[in-house]
């Protein structure tokens, strides 16, 4: 490669990561605005958007009802997606297997607002509407695609060979999965539970159909916010969400690194 | 053996769940079935992988996968099966709200502008993320540790923060703005208008390029751009020939996917977007939250819904016969 | 209707009392209806305790403000107010329509209560509010007023420097006056945007026919592609601030609010849209009681004070006397000069002409 080409490339790699990482960063600044403005620049530095996100109800409520959803789903759909994906596994005939596995993967596909205003019209008629099993349902079977795609995947490079072992050597079916299996495939299952988590915890588009004022989610929070009011309280609640992950990924990041040395 | 560093092959490790989630696998093509896993890699796993399909411990694994497709008949199945119900039933039987639908010029320039603006994403995020996937292939394990975490940092802020960010970003006095104004080249008109769509849906949407084109890219193997030199082969020509057509799976993957998800954008346009910039989504939106007319935004939601779907049939072979092909080489 | 025995002896015992009552001297009887009868501000202590009420607006400073104002009303009743928004006619529909409503008091635009009143909104039973304060000819059937406010053209003030717009004519003259227009498309058809259109295309507003909403709606369409109509309130102060439109029409309290942060606007007072809230409750409400004494609560003059105070919005209490600072009383429209520069649209003729309207004003939203 002719080192202007390098520059090039460099240069146009710089740009892009900005460009991805630009978004995420300007949001700190307004966070500390004095105004209740999204004008940029922000004028002066407090606290008070933080201060209303800890102890407006709207707010915390909020979160919480979104870290109960997330948190219910993660384990719900991590449950049916990894059964699902072990069917499909030992399933043998592999059209009928490739067929389930594309209607499985369909919610991703699915326009948002299409499934959305689906969801909706059945939600009004069996009053599911803003209620913790309706939210659950919904954003179970958004998040169960990234399940089955991670378990898939590693049951795919899984020797099953030694689970043959397992069997040979006595174990039952459900041991040789407990104790041979389930550790293998584990790196799968949870990041599938962290994608599912994730997956409700940042969900909008359905959320914002099937919310009412007595059960919203964070993001439906965050939209509502954002259109009724110019209120810097998202650029606090934006940064809170940043920190959190960052110190989530950095702390997983350091353990894999010392996992790794030991 | 300058261009391509030296420690390419240990270089390979990117985090696990990026590799588990490759949205590949949403058209039944796994990163592994792409069939361009290098020789490098291969070389790397100590044993093949047994047959995958096995006869014992298994019986009719098909009760598993019964919850999980109970909740999509549920939750997915009979909602949709509703809305296209209600496209022909409501306010009575007929086929007056595709009639509507596709009588009404508004909803046809929409329906046009919902499909450029998607084409415009998509090319955006290829000539994008092709250099950026690239360089992750080409850079020390550091560096790639950097750009990997600029791809995953997005995913850090919830959607809608990140498109709020957008608006402030993009607004006459926003930031670029002001640099633009800074540099002496006056105010450019982002907000509300196509083409700050176009930009604040790129940067949602490249990750889902960036990523699968890394993931076959960094199964090309190299040596055949080396031979192609060695041959005689121009670097460009090097490039065109080889590399360009082994990596090209990794285009179509990244590229359906996103132009597939762009068609069904809603908070990013809502939001950055004017009026003359209105997608399909949000006139769905309008039609069942704000006219509660749910025959016409259901006529609406079955357009969007096919159109997806004939997307998508079209692609899966393309995709298919392009890997054997890879699988071929 | 079913009385048990017991309960049939004791009204004949209230028969007697009223009997006797009649004989008493008229004043004891005046301070008994007296306590029967509710005043506007007041409730009882404790009396919603445990219950939720949710209470719907438009958001922003306007929401945060009635809510400021019916903070006494929760300490005091021990009700869980909940506020949801913005409101829109759709959702509370499918409430409605599903018979699982969760709004207990809406706060809506001009026309919603009048349109669909006995149909969404519940007739109201005005013995059980205190409408003796608010000025004349607002309550209707189905609702009473939450404040009177203005819609004005906010022009950008380094942009016109020496020759300023000065009427509705001027906003859609975009060749004397260029720039981009902002106006509000939050929802409703702006009627009075609509009649002075149909003025500066040369008609009589005064005289307006059912096919001349389509000749002011053309003369908007002419401002050009430019032209933003933004969603919500928080949106238009949005453009102040960033100073993204030239001639923006806005809410007074958001115009207020936008001055406030710092924005470079003037506002044009000639011929400014007089428009009214409303407060309703919806058919299916879940305690209808409770909404009320919410309602007549928030007709108390207190509350209509802070209102003010708060929002620059003016009160329907007709003896509140807020006290302002200087930028919230410039932005007042209850002022006597106000009250003279003001245009109010014909709303029997727009009710009558309502869902005609609402199409071709979402066709012109949509961009065409």
């Amino acid at each position: 490669m002719q080192i202007h080409t390098r520059i090039v490339l460099g240069l146009v790699c710089m740009l892009v990561a900005v460009w991805l990482v630009a978004p995420t960063l300007v949001v700190i600044p307004m966070s500390f605005n004095e105004n209740k403005s999204l004008a940029f620049p922000p004028v002066g530095f407090s606290w008070q958007w933080y201060e209303n996100f800890l102890t407006n109800p709207e707010w915390s409520s909020s979160f919480f009802n979104s870290l109960k959803v997330a948190s219910l789903v993660a384990v719900v759909a991590t449950v049916l997606g990894t059964l699902a994906a072990f069917g499909l596994d030992r399933m043998r005939n592999v059209t009928t297997s490739g067929f389930l596995r594309m209607l499985l993967i369909t919610p991703m596909v699915v326009p948002g607002v299409v499934l959305a205003i689906g969801i909706y019209a059945v939600y009004l008629d069996t009053r599911l509407v803003g209620t913790l099993t309706g939210f659950v349902l919904a954003h179970t079977i958004l998040a169960i695609p990234f399940v089955l795609i991670a378990v898939s995947a590693s049951l795919e490079v899984f020797d099953k060979r030694l689970e043959t072992a397992a069997a040979s050597c006595g174990a039952g079916r459900l041991t040789a999965f407990r104790t041979v299996t389930l550790p293998l495939i584990l790196p799968g299952i949870l990041s599938g539970l962290l994608f599912a988590f994730v997956t409700s915890f940042d969900e909008i588009i359905v959320a914002l159909f099937i919310s009412n004022p007595y059960l919203k989610t964070l993001p439906v929070q965050i939209f509502t916010s954002i259109t009724r009011d110019a209120d810097p309280t998202v650029a606090a609640v934006g940064t809170i969400l940043f920190l959190a992950t960052s110190f989530i990924i950095a702390g997983g990041l350091l353990l894999g690194n010392r996992q790794r040395k030991g | 053996m300058r261009h391509f560093p030296g420690n390419w092959i240990q270089a390979r490790e990117i985090p696990l769940h990026i590799r588990d989630t490759h949205p590949c696998e949403v058209f039944g093509v796994s990163i592994s079935q792409t069939g361009l896993a290098s020789t490098a890699e291969a070389a790397s796993e100590p044993a093949k992988p047994p047959p995958r399909r096995r006869l014992h411990l298994a019986g009719n694994a098909l009760w598993l996968t019964v919850p999980a497709l109970l909740l999509l008949l549920g939750v997915v199945g009979y909602p949709l099966l509703t809305i296209v119900l209600r496209s022909f039933s409501e306010p009575m039987w007929g086929l007056q709200n595709y009639v509507w639908f596709f009588g009404t010029p508004v909803n046809l320039v929409v329906l046009q502008r919902t499909f450029e603006v998607s084409a415009w994403v998509t090319l955006a995020c290829v000539i994008c993320a092709y250099p950026y996937a690239y360089m992750m292939t080409a850079v020390g394990p550091l560096l790639r540790m950097l750009l990997v975490l600029c791809v995953l940092v997005p995913f850090w802020v919830s959607g809608v923060v990140r498109t709020m960010a957008w608006v402030i970003l993009l607004q006459d006095s926003g930031v670029i703005n002001s640099a633009l104004r800074w540099a002496g080249f006056g105010t450019v008109r982002l907000i509300r208008t196509q083409q700050g769509v176009v930009i604040g849906m790129t940067q949602v949407l490249l990750p889902f390029m960036i990523l699968p084109l890394y993931s076959v890219m960094r199964g090309i193997d190299l040596r055949l751009v080396q031979a192609a030199r060695s041959l005689g082969a121009r670097p460009s020509r090097a490039f065109l020939q080889v590399y360009l057509p082994l990596s090209l799976p990794g285009v179509y993957a990244g590229a359906i996917i996103v132009f597939i998800l762009a068609l069904g954008f809603y908070i990013t346009p809502a939001l950055l977007g004017g009026p003359r910039s209105t997608m399909l989504s949000t006139l769905v939106q309008n039609q069942v939250l704000s006219l509660l007319n749910w025959g016409r935004g259901g006529a609406m939601g079955v357009v969007l819904l096919v159109a997806t779907f004939i997307l998508l049939a079209l692609a899966a072979p393309l995709m298919r016969q392009r890997h054997r092909q890879g699988a071929r080489r | 209707m079913l009385y048990s025995r017991k309960e049939f002896g004791r009204s004949r015992l209230v028969a007697l009392l009223g009997m006797l009552a009649v004989s008493m001297p008229l004043a004891t009887a005046t301070i008994a209806a007296a306590q029967d009868k509710p005043v506007a501000g007041e409730v009882k202590e404790g009396s919603l305790k445990g219950k939720t009420l949710t209470f719907v607006s438009f958001g922003g400073i306007y929401q945060d403000g009635q809510i400021a104002a019916l903070q006494e009303f929760i300490d005091r009743s021990g009700v869980r107010l909940l506020s949801d928004g913005p409101t829109e006619m759709a959702k509370l529909q499918a409430q409605v329509e599903s018979g699982n409503v969760t709004w207990d008091v809406v706060d809506t635009a001009d026309f919603a209560p009048y349109v669909h009143c006995g149909k969404l909104f519940q007739k109201l039973d005005l013995s059980k509010l205190d409408t003796s304060h608010i000025p004349p000819g607002q309550v209707g059937e189905c609702n009473v007023p939450a404040m009177n406010y203005g819609m004005i053209i906010m022009y950008n003030t380094e942009k016109y420097k020496d020759n300023p717009p000065k009427d509705w004519k001027d906003f859609f003259d975009t060749e004397k006056f260029p720039g981009v227009r902002a106006i509000d498309g939050s929802g409703d058809p702006i009627a009075g945007l609509i009649e002075q259109a149909f003025i500066a295309a040369g008609g009589d507003a005064s005289k307006m026919t059912a096919a001349d909403i389509d000749k002011g709606i053309a003369k908007i369409r002419e401002l050009g592609p430019d032209t933003i109509f933004w969603k919500t309130g928080a949106e238009s102060q949005q453009l102040a601030e960033a100073g993204e439109a030239d001639l923006i029409m806005m809410w007074t309290g958001r115009a207020m609010t936008a001055a406030r942060n710092g924005a470079k606007y003037t506002p044009v007072w000639k011929d400014w849209l007089v428009v009214m809230d409303h407060l309703a409750i919806p058919v299916g409400a879940r305690d209808p009681d409770a909404s009320y004494a919410l309602i007549n609560a928030y007709l108390g003059r207190k509350s209509q004070e802070i209102l003010t105070e708060k929002t620059s919005y003016s009160p329907i209490h007709n003896e509140a006397q807020p006290k302002v600072d200087e930028t919230t009383a410039a932005y007042l429209t209850s002022t006597p000069e106000r009250i003279r520069q003001g245009y109010q649209h014909n709303i029997p003729f727009w009710v009558q002409h309502y869902a005609p309207t609402v199409e071709k004003w979402t066709e012109l939203m949509a961009g065409n």
